[in-house]
């Protein structure tokens, strides 16, 4: 059932919980999303489908220009809508221990 | 060594990934494919990097492969789920009023295209004045061979008279008639039934003798001084092919010139005799012996006495013996298809007791009070299906009645008087039963009926069809049979405990 990405209360499951965590920390496509969280592409992809048919999360894909210059097909980047920021910050109330999983990129960076 | 097993991988890769790609639906395999092999070319160097590629790395690129058919069929799922979407509405109060609503609109398309149904409602002045009747021998229908003599007719017209103000006088003879069609062409030929009116009938009827607005007018200048005849529409039409240009033209009838005058509009004269043509101010009760048709205008008094559709009228004769006679009034003989079609609703509704119960079922054993707000709702949509059903009932009634037009005006009000009151009393049954089949929390339609006990053995239990919301909110028990302490049908209200059966499928309250 396709959630409202308008409620921010909207109950996440924990694999999409830690998804938006991934993409909110940085990881922002789908083989690094796996690398980060160890799940398996059978799940990491399927989800983020559905968080994208939720409007959590949004996608693009990178300039060919660039791709070309590294030699490599391009990639299709995600990145949190607002809905998502806002069901993120609630999921993290219901899952404190994300927090300690995946570091934001602000702590990584340090 | 290491080279052939690197082509095999990546053909194996690849292979993976289009077999998974062609679970995918067709408009999104394109983007699915390019971001999946984007995807594999960084895992392939980030597991098993050509040059230095371990068994482990080649597993995990396979592994990850796989995971496409996963996303795949995820995809396949949701656009699956897509198309059931309107399958999802089944049931539902949107779907049933949308289906009415396309039937109110074919019907009323129809009406607006059938010609029978645009005659009937064309901006013609169609209508007769009221108060009119025709005056016919005791024991006459309305249709039936003409029963006043021109005497009888000018000792009431001499005479002064309390219960009418104004009479004419016609009488119907069979003519030869010749007629051009078009210039230089030889005129055609036909026998036409003539209707010889007294000069004041298209007065008295309260319809203009000139159609200047129907048929264009011609010029007076071709035989001004000649008798003038009125066409009957559906002459107009069958002989002239309705040319607007008809006006004017010059017919040669039972011997003698007459010049077309105009048209008379179809179903204003439906007086007896079917006449295709009228000749005004000929004095046919002068000319002539032979009966004829009287019509005549009730004065207040006349109305008063004028309760049903026939009076009753018992009249002087010239040699001072008293005749009865018998008054029809024309107005009610051809009642217009809003008279008739209210007139079929309020039988419809007088039947309607008879062929199912009213009652919409009884929710008094509802433990939860129901919310104004949803009582609201359920009457709202109740009334909703009524008010659609009342106009598709008007305009198919109209179209069946109007689809042949040569079955005559009186056939057409019988059929529609029928279909109206079959449609609005089987549409109206429809109407209840489908009311008391749905939620009355939800108002989706309850499904998957159970039969439960045998009504033929055990007339105290509990016997009768149950059947579920699938949005978990009731349960409705219809009894087989009226028990002592179960006559009608029962909602049962679930409480939240039920709510774990309907996980995937409950639907929010309105």
């Amino acid at each position: 059932m396709a959630r409202d990405a308008k409620n921010p209360e909207t109950k996440l499951s924990h694999t999409a919980a830690l998804i938006l965590h991934a993409l909110d920390a940085g990881f922002v496509y789908g083989f690094s999303i796996m690398e980060m969280t160890g799940l398996p592409s059978g799940t990491v992809y399927p989800a983020m489908r559905r968080l994208e048919r939720d409007e959590l999360i949004r996608s693009h894909w990178e300039r060919q220009a660039i791709a070309d210059a590294e030699q490599r097909p391009p990639r299709k980047y995600y990145k949190l809508t607002a809905g998502g920021k806002a069901t993120l910050e609630a999921s993290r109330k219901r899952y404190p221990l994300l927090e300690r999983l995946i570091p934001s990129e602000e702590a990584r960076s340090i | 060594m290491r080279r052939p097993l690197e082509s095999a991988s990546r053909i194996l890769h690849f292979g993976l990934l289009h077999s998974a790609a062609l679970l995918v639906p067709e408009r999104q395999r394109a983007e699915w494919l390019r971001e999946w092999r984007g995807e594999l070319w960084h895992v392939r160097q980030a597991c098993a990097p050509a040059e230095s590629a371990s068994w482990k790395g080649r597993f995990e690129v396979i592994g990850f492969c796989l995971g496409a058919f996963q996303d795949s069929l995820c995809l396949r799922r949701a656009a699956h789920s897509r198309r059931l979407s309107f399958a999802a509405m089944t049931g539902t109060p949107g779907q049933c009023l949308m289906i009415l609503g396309a039937i109110l609109a074919t019907s009323y398309a129809f009406a607006l295209l059938l010609p029978g149904v645009r005659a009937e409602r064309s901006l013609w002045p169609r209508r007769v004045n009221p108060n009119l009747v025709l005056i016919q021998a005791q024991g006459s229908n309305y249709n039936t061979r003409p029963s006043v003599t021109p005497a009888q007719f000018r000792s009431w017209e001499g005479h002064w008279q309390s219960y009418f103000d104004g009479f004419a006088f016609y009488r119907v003879t069979r003519e030869p008639v010749a007629f051009a069609l078009r210039a230089n062409r030889p005129p055609a030929e036909a026998a036409w039934n003539l209707g010889r009116a007294s000069s004041n009938l298209f007065l008295l009827l309260g319809i203009p003798q000139r159609f200047s607005d129907s048929v264009s007018s011609a010029s007076s200048a071709a035989g001004g001084d000649l008798p003038e005849v009125i066409l009957s529409e559906k002459t107009w039409k069958r002989q002239f092919g309705a040319d607007p240009h008809v006006a004017g033209g010059l017919i040669r009838m039972g011997g003698r010139m007459v010049r077309i005058a105009g048209v008379a509009p179809d179903g204003s004269l439906d007086l007896p005799g079917a006449v295709d043509a009228w000749l005004l101010g000929s004095e046919p009760a002068a000319a002539s012996k032979a009966p004829g048709y009287v019509v005549a205008h009730l004065t207040a008094a006349g109305q008063a006495e004028m309760w049903t559709a026939c009076v009753h009228i018992a009249a002087t004769e010239p040699d001072g013996t008293e005749d009865d006679l018998l008054g029809i009034s024309l107005e009610e003989w051809r009642p217009s298809p809003e008279s008739l079609y209210l007139f079929a609703v309020f039988l419809a509704l007088l039947a309607l007791p008879a062929i199912t119960t009213v009652s919409l079922g009884e929710y008094s054993v509802n433990p939860q009070k129901i919310s104004w707000a949803r009582r609201i709702h359920r009457w709202s949509f109740l009334g909703a299906k009524a008010t659609l059903l009342l106009p598709i009932v008007y305009f198919v009634s109209l179209d069946l009645a109007c689809a042949c037009t040569s079955i005559g005006r009186e056939n057409q009000a019988y059929i529609q008087l029928i279909s109206t009151f079959g449609l609005c009393l089987f549409g109206l049954r429809w109407v209840l039963k489908d009311q008391r089949q749905r939620c009355p929390v939800c108002m989706h339609c309850v499904t998957h009926p159970a039969q439960v006990g045998q009504a033929s053995r055990t007339f105290l239990d509990w016997n009768g069809t149950e059947m579920m919301c699938m949005g978990g909110h009731t349960l409705l028990h219809v009894p087989s049979l009226p028990t002592s302490w179960f006559g009608a049908q029962r909602w049962l209200y679930l409480d939240t405990s039920w709510n774990f059966l309907f996980a995937s499928t409950t639907r929010p309250a309105p």
